[in-house]
């Protein structure tokens, strides 16, 4: 079910302040956060956050396509490489 | 035989039936469509004339996404999701279950039929 449109989009309040610094010329190299649950906003087009994955920072470089979805979506949490081929190295 | 949208040829079946074979027309719409155009949902395609044959054609084309135009609409869209980069494309492209459901047993609609795994048994 999605979210009551009366509330309006969630976003972290400090994400605001650092967005609009951005937009001044600070924080180079990209916004640093840790907000995955924050919407993306029509404001936030253009800049780049590094969104914590719980491990690194994840560039996330924000395109218009990308407002109303959430910085975690783009910050993937697991990585996978398959199913190892050590067990056939066994088997022979 | 009713030509409607295209390439669909629905039997003599009734109307909110054969409507269905519509891709992208089901139950709910195939009624919708049948009391605008105002036909009694209990006849058949075969008994129509071929005005009220026209006038449903006329409301699907207006009204109502079908067939190409859909397919291609829901083709975009998961090519966006996987052209972001974010995490619903990735499971498309990895053909995964999209939703959140486990993938631990099942999931097999989005994993085609089970790969047996070499050594497995014993």
């Amino acid at each position: 079910m999605p979210r009551s449109v009366w509330k309006g989009p969630f976003v972290d309040r400090y994400l605001l302040k650092k967005a609009e610094e951005s937009q001044e010329g600070k924080h180079k190299g990209g916004i640093k956060s840790w907000s995955r649950r924050s919407t993306i906003l029509p404001q936030f087009v253009g800049l780049t956050f590094n969104v914590y994955n719980g491990q690194k920072f994840i560039p996330v470089h924000v395109t218009e396509d990308m407002v109303g979805h959430k910085f975690g979506e783009f910050s993937p949490t697991r990585s996978y490489y398959g199913h190892g081929a050590d067990k056939k190295a066994k088997r022979k | 035989m009713a030509r409607i949208a295209g390439v669909n040829i629905p039997t003599n079946k009734r109307v909110t039936i054969a409507l269905r074979y519509i891709h992208g027309i089901g139950a709910a719409k195939a009624a919708e469509i049948c009391e605008k155009v105002g036909i009694a949902p209990e006849r058949r395609v075969n008994e129509l004339s071929d005005s009220e044959v026209l006038q449903i054609r006329e409301t699907i084309d207006t009204d109502y996404m079908v067939e190409g135009d859909l397919r291609r609409e829901v083709a975009v869209n998961i090519k966006r999701l996987m052209d972001q980069g974010c995490y619903r494309g990735l499971r498309h492209r990895r053909g995964l279950p999209v939703r959140g459901q486990r993938t631990h047993t099942n999931a097999r609609t989005r994993k085609g039929p089970a790969k047996p795994i070499a050594g497995k048994k014993k």
